[in-house]
């Protein structure tokens, strides 16, 4: 006769309701941990400081420029003694964009120049096979 | 006679507090972490949500080609953004599911967006002329040439709404349709930037021997239009109250509080020349006496369907202000829709205006059938 293997069920105990002490415990460690993240990534991670900073405006890194902006975004400088080299920088852009123009038009000419060509080749086929 | 000492309350009553100022607890600890969780969100501020290309460059000016999931440029009718040059462009293509240039793109369009970049100590000579004349119409030139299209799309916002105004006056033929957002035309209309600047000392922006405007001056004109917004005591205390809201609203308002704060500082010269032809008293537009250059402006040449969006709470530009433009562009189709400033364009009720935008430049090419 087999041997019958005798097996035992052992019952769930219902955890027992945390006491109010027990709560106050566990919510001052959560605050702990809550707090040391922000110690951390306030020394650590210099984003988040700007970021933390810009929410608050005024405070701590506001003055930084958000990530990805160009630096220039807050380092407005005062007109200097001499500007002549801003001058020369200035009207050096304005020259770029009118060279800028000036190759526009000829690329405007150029594409009409295209287009004026292909009506006529278009139109002298039609008449060749008009003649034929 | 000494008194009793106070009975002790009783076991329940100080249980009953301690357990309300657990939950008290808790909650503040909540909002302590949503706020780690939200200011620790990657990629929704800085630049555009979508995939772009640069098509044009000119000094800081970046000429942007939004491109389809398959990274190609869409074939549709040509739509050019303007935006102000002293704020960051991004507020148009501000987030996925929350950006104005990538909705227009979606319903057919293709869309480019003028970014005019962060200027710098040279720039503070830039005029109006540079721009109108200068930037915006080579990036028209661009668009047209890219697209083989002799007229396209305008849609300028803010300040850039004024570039684009002039700069159909003076070039009517290569604009088919012009949209202009938030656009001041009556500067006489009391309130607004241009006001608020001119109280600060605009007025003394010299245009022969110009400065460059910093940035937190600039930034400084905007907060005088809520006053109390830019105190550190009262912007912690809205953000410790909107911390309740799910993680998503509180992305969406950080974002829209960071274009905020990131103005660009402005070319003194520019400021001066807009003051001194547009500004309180002046009021260039609607006497007529506007010039760009050497140029005069003349309204009559807006020959082209113009629609103007003014917002109903809009402390930057007065609705009041932009709505005269029927009086300057009499044919103009007049909208106001509720919502401030920038919370039209890229707001909640944000659609509202992209919805009516997409039907105004689709009566005039046939996209716009796609949404």
């Amino acid at each position: 006769m087999p041997q019958r293997a005798e097996s035992f069920v052992v019952e769930e105990q219902p955890k027992p309701e945390p006491t109010l002490v027990d709560r106050w415990v566990e919510e001052q460690q959560q605050w702990q941990k809550t707090l040391l993240t922000y110690m951390d990534s306030l020394g650590k991670n210099e984003d988040f400081l700007v970021h933390l900073g810009n929410a608050m405006r005024g405070s701590l890194l506001a003055g930084k420029p958000y990530p990805r902006a160009e630096a220039a975004a807050v380092t407005a400088a005062e007109t200097p003694a001499d500007d002549r080299l801003d001058r020369i920088l200035h009207a050096l852009h304005q020259i770029e964009g009118q060279l800028t123009d000036l190759k526009l038009s000829v690329d405007e000419v150029k594409a009409n120049a295209r287009k004026r060509k292909d009506k006529k080749k278009h139109k002298d086929k039609g008449e060749d096979e008009a003649d034929e | 006679m000494s008194e009793e000492p106070p009975e002790p309350a009783p076991v329940e009553d100080r249980e009953r507090e301690l357990e309300a100022m657990l939950a008290l607890s808790r909650r503040s600890r909540a909002r302590l972490e949503r706020l780690y969780e939200v200011l620790n969100s990657p990629g929704h501020y800085g630049v555009g949500a979508t995939p772009t290309t640069v098509v044009y460059r000119e000094n800081k000016l970046r000429l942007l080609r939004l491109l389809d999931e398959k990274g190609q440029p869409r074939a549709g009718p040509p739509v050019l953004f303007v935006p102000a040059p002293v704020s960051r462009y991004f507020i148009i293509d501000l987030l996925p599911g929350r950006s104005f240039a990538g909705h227009v793109a979606a319903a057919g369009f293709d869309v480019f967006i003028a970014d005019f970049g962060t200027p710098t100590r040279e720039d503070r000579f830039c005029d109006l002329e540079y721009y109108v004349e200068g930037l915006v119409r080579r990036c028209v030139r661009t668009v047209s040439a890219l697209t083989e299209r002799p007229a396209i799309n305008i849609v300028g916002y803010c300040l850039g709404g004024t570039l684009s105004l002039l700069y159909s006056a003076l070039h009517p033929e290569t604009v088919a349709r012009l949209v202009l957002l938030t656009t001041t035309v009556d500067g006489d209309v009391e309130g607004g930037i241009a006001w608020v600047a001119h109280k600060m000392g605009l007025a003394g922006e010299s245009y022969d021997e110009p400065r460059l405007v910093p940035a937190a001056e600039v930034k400084s004109w905007f907060e005088m239009l809520s006053p109390g917004s830019n105190s550190t005591a009262g912007r912690v205390r809205d953000l410790w109250e909107r911390l309740d809201d799910s993680p998503e609203r509180l992305r969406d308002i950080r974002t829209m509080a960071s274009w905020v704060d990131d103005v660009v500082p402005a070319p003194g010269r520019l400021l001066a020349e807009l003051y001194q032809k547009f500004g309180p008293g002046k009021n260039g537009l609607m006497a007529g006496t506007a010039t760009v250059g050497r140029q005069l402006i003349d309204s009559t040449k807006i020959t082209m369907p113009v629609m103007s969006v003014s917002a109903e709470k809009d402390t930057i530009s007065p609705p009041e202000g932009v709505d005269a433009i029927r009086r300057l562009v009499p044919h103009a189709d007049v909208v106001r829709l509720q919502g401030g400033h920038v919370g039209i364009v890229a707001g909640r009720a944000a659609s509202g205006l992209w919805k009516r935008t997409v039907e105004f430049l689709a009566a005039g090419s046939g996209a716009g059938d796609r949404r």
